[in-house]
């Protein structure tokens, strides 16, 4: 298993102790526990199995029975984005192997890049979401729990598989897409009507985020994709989960503690976001300044969608503002200290 | 040649998958796919790969049979762009796996994209529980041939394959009704 998706994994099982102990609604924890540790397994074995084939049977049958359990949506809605992933990452690993002309490496590459968006849910595959329905079953662990670890897998694959050429393929096409995330994602969060699709939405963007880390293939960009994941997992997840109630009773506030959860999911010193994003912005001045300049542009696209999730926080109390406070001195933690997190992943 | 006719019986099957909505056309869609990945299996990774495909696809086979819409159900009306997928789709695979890829292994490289193609698109285009699983049952069965490409776990994947294929027709109907 790779040192990343290791660091990974130890982030989204302290997401899940999260939900657990701090989840605001009237929900059976010990259900909450086995769906979330059945994710949390099937992400344990798509890191750890030696191959890429497993990799993709786990994430068909992780596929499958998150299509299984009850919720709104419809079985067929909830399962084509994981078969359509596997359909298509199996398609790209025959190109990536096969004999011939160079342009079956970059088909590959489209088939991996295609499939990674299709898994976790990003354009343009987004899953659809209907804010009634829980949060086991919507597809926000799609985006905020199993996707980092499969990202860093397939990411870590395809490096393998790729000729250096097609490799360049790759990283623009993470880029290109990531752009993308980064635009749709901030701007809806921003616009959308529901408060959950704005949540949603602020995940997407985030992802953008991590795609163009993956896609500029300096060291800088790898880090940069990571403390962004770390901060999906263990900062946008747990709060997203801390303020289910509020959003199911439509409440908003706009006291300090709101405009400080704003400042940490747009990205804001001296959360982890921000480090993420100087790491980011100095990659891609090494590659292409331009580059910079879109994705700076792009990160001030976050501040509105992000007061908007704040206030939808509501305020909060007794338990629901411990697991607030310590998400936020965590992330805190990470941004003034980031160095502990990168060497654990090797980076 | 056997390779070759292996190839377009797994076609056929998958095919009928995508023609077919009633539980006999589906469940001898697994069968003839199954048997043609069988052979594809034998080829590639030895006997004991080709009796956990022909295993998992046999089961899985055996539950269509039993539950899902009565009949065959072969092309109900509106089925065209199902028969133009299956003909063209067929037709571009073949060209790219024994035309634009090269060296050994293009029945293996056909019959991969065939089929995981086929049951993508299936499952983009219906509702209907024990169609989508049916659907996902072929595509867990090609992932193992997949293997055969990289670096494949040997028997292991192909066994995870048959047991996934023979387990997802057993899901209740209830939940993959919910909404």
């Amino acid at each position: 298993m790779q040192a990343e998706t290791a660091v990974l994994l130890v982030c989204a099982g302290a997401a899940l102790a999260f939900t657990v102990a701090f989840n605001p609604l009237p929900i059976s924890r010990r259900a909450l526990l086995l769906k979330g540790g059945t994710g949390l397994a099937a992400s344990a074995a798509i890191a750890a199995v030696p191959s890429f084939d497993l990799a993709l049977l786990i994430l068909l049958t992780v596929g499958v029975l998150h299509a299984a359990i009850d919720g709104r949506r419809a079985f067929a809605v909830r399962l084509r984005a994981p078969v359509v992933a596997v359909a298509t990452l199996a398609v790209a690993l025959v190109f990536a192997h096969a004999q011939g002309p160079d342009v079956l490496q970059r088909f590959a590459a489209v088939g991996l890049v295609s499939g990674l968006a299709a898994a976790v849910g990003l354009l343009p595959y987004l899953h659809s979401l209907d804010p009634e329905e829980p949060m086991t079953s919507s597809p926000i662990p799609w985006i905020a729990f199993v996707g980092p670890v499969l990202a860093a897998v397939v990411v870590a694959r395809a490096q393998q598989m790729l000729a250096p050429d097609a490799g360049g393929v790759f990283g623009g096409m993470l880029i290109g897409l990531g752009l993308l995330n980064i635009a749709w994602g901030s701007i809806a969060a921003w616009l959308t009507e529901s408060e959950v699709a704005a949540w949603r939405y602020s995940f997407v963007a985030d992802w953008g985020l991590v795609l163009c880390g993956f896609g500029l293939t300096l060291a800088d960009g790898g880090r940069a994709a990571l403390l962004i994941m770390f901060s999906i997992v263990v900062v946008r997840l747990p709060l997203y989960v801390a303020s289910r109630q509020a959003l199911r009773d439509k409440a908003v506030a706009q006291r300090p503690i709101n405009f400080v959860v704003a400042g940490a999911l747009a990205g804001s010193a001296p959360f982890v976001g921000f480090v993420a994003r100087i790491l980011l912005l100095r990659a891609a001045t090494q590659l292409y300044w331009p580059l910079a300049l879109a994705l700076a542009l792009g990160m001030l696209l976050w501040l509105p969608g992000s007061l908007r999730l704040g206030r939808s926080l509501a305020v909060p109390r007794g338990r629901q503002a411990i697991g607030v406070g310590l998400v936020l001195a965590v992330s805190v933690a990470a941004g003034l200290y980031p160095l502990p997190i990168l060497l654990a992943a090797r980076l | 040649m056997v390779a070759g006719v292996a190839a377009f019986v797994s076609w056929l099957g998958a095919s009928l998958v995508v023609l077919g909505d009633g539980r006999r056309a589906l469940a001898l869609g697994v069968l003839l796919a199954t048997a043609g990945m069988t052979v594809i299996a034998w080829q590639t990774a030895g006997p004991l790969a080709a009796a956990a495909i022909a295993g998992g696809g046999a089961v899985a086979a055996a539950r269509r049979f039993s539950s899902g819409a009565d009949g065959w159900r072969i092309m109900p009306p509106g089925s065209t762009p199902r028969l133009v997928l299956c003909i063209a789709g067929g037709l571009i695979v073949l060209w790219i796996a024994a035309a634009v890829t090269t060296g050994p292994g293009a029945s293996l490289r056909f019959t991969v994209m065939v089929v995981a193609g086929f049951s993508g698109a299936r499952v983009l285009a219906s509702d209907n529980a024990s169609v989508l699983l049916t659907a996902t049952s072929l595509l867990a069965l090609v992932v193992a041939l997949a293997g055969a490409f990289a670096d494949g776990s040997g028997l292991w994947t192909y066994l995870a394959a048959a047991l996934i294929a023979a387990g997802v027709g057993w899901l209740p109907q209830r939940t993959a009704r919910a909404g």
